[in-house]
């Protein structure tokens, strides 16, 4: 049995998740609070998407695998009188993130790899084409410069000359076939 | 040396007639592409993706707790394609491991929090050390042992490596014992 303030409260979840028409989201996915998930994004089975802290919003043609956690966390420090607007966690388009990885950073570019059990820090920006590597934690403040790339357990870095190729077609056949082995979540119409 | 119990639930698990022992925490994607050959243990939380291609896993495996096996894609002029991953017999894989793999021998172990990159073959009797990230389509010759990040051959392995992991993967099964559950 679900009390009506259960039910409103579910009701309420369902219409903050907005996933546009094209976009692939299997139902074990975990999804909380104020989630926009762009057309042609494509999210595991087992992903996590929490907005706990305020919105995320994810762009077009994104590959989100299993384990991935992406969350708007409140920031450890932040003092609870100080009660500023919440910030939005953006996350541009054609980005990977691979099995494993956890993203908590507010802004990310497009066309950037995070690869297996790498972390990105709250203060951390991707710009374009950054590829972190598998293993590496990147917490530093402020943005990484284009095509950078991290890797290794010395956390080495360098510039690659072109962005990371597009996985369009990595996506075109997950679309396809995703949909024979799982459910998925309904897309919503947005306002737009 | 004697291995100690290790128990589980037992209304955690299925049983398979063929001895295989999964765990009903774990995600079976696509179970009609996943094949056990029986006597293998897949733990809590796994993640197996039988959606993607067919994965093979041999006899006397074991996976540990909040692994992912999936199988790797590999871009083609048109297209592309996710190849199927088997893995031999008597493999013992440990926690929290992620296999990209297109093939593991038999007789390998994969120690604690492991990446195994995309299109990677291990061949029989290897080892892989606890969290080592493996670079995509590395191939791992046998009586390796790969440690670090990236991974590198760092150490050789005895040759009687096969008995050692038939007997740890036969003891593990052994003493992986049910409990029921106390009220």
């Amino acid at each position: 049995m679900t009390t009506p303030s259960q039910r409103s409260r579910k009701v309420s979840q369902v219409q903050r998740v907005k996933i546009s028409p094209g976009a692939v989201v299997c139902v074990e996915a975990e999804i909380r609070g104020d989630v926009t998930i762009g057309a042609r994004t494509v999210v595991h089975p087992r992903a996590c998407i929490i907005a706990e802290a305020g919105p995320i919003v994810i762009g077009e043609s994104n590959l989100i695998e299993e384990q991935v956690l992406i969350i708007n966390k409140k920031p450890d420090d932040a003092s609870p009188s100080k009660d500023d607007k919440p910030e939005t966690l953006v996350i541009g388009s054609n980005n990977v993130f691979e099995v494993g990885c956890r993203c908590e950073s507010l802004k990310i570019g497009d066309h950037n790899v995070i690869e297996a059990k790498a972390a990105i820090g709250r203060d951390t920006e991707l710009t374009r084409g950054n590829v972190i590597g598998a293993f590496c934690e990147i917490t530093s403040h402020g943005a990484l410069p284009e095509n950078t790339i991290i890797y290794g357990d010395k956390y080495e870095q360098r510039r690659q000359y072109e962005k990371p190729p597009d996985q369009t077609l990595q996506l075109d056949f997950l679309m396809k076939i995703l949909p024979n082995y799982h459910r998925l979540k309904k897309s919503t119409k947005t306002d737009r | 040396m004697e291995l100690n119990d290790t128990f589980y639930m037992k209304a955690e698990f299925i049983e398979t007639a063929s001895g295989n022992k999964v765990s009903k925490k774990s995600v079976l994607c696509g179970s009609q592409n996943i094949v056990l050959n029986g006597k293998s243990i897949i733990c809590n939380d796994c993640i197996v993706r039988g959606d993607l291609a067919n994965v093979r896993i041999g006899r006397y495996c074991v996976i540990g707790s909040r692994t992912v096996i999936r199988p790797p894609f590999k871009k083609f002029s048109k297209g592309v394609a996710f190849f199927p991953l088997h893995i031999g017999d008597h493999v013992f894989i440990d926690e929290d491991c992620i296999i990209n793999a297109a093939q593991i021998g038999s007789y390998v172990h994969i120690g604690k929090n492991c990446v195994i990159g995309r299109r990677c073959v291990l061949k029989e009797c290897c080892q892989i050390a606890d969290n080592v990230y493996l670079p995509p389509e590395t191939v791992v010759p046998p009586f390796t042992v790969i440690t670090g990040n990236p991974g590198k051959p760092t150490g050789e392995l005895p040759e009687c490596t096969q008995d050692l992991m038939i007997d740890a993967t036969k003891g593990f099964y052994q003493h992986f014992v049910p409990v029921q559950e106390v009220k």
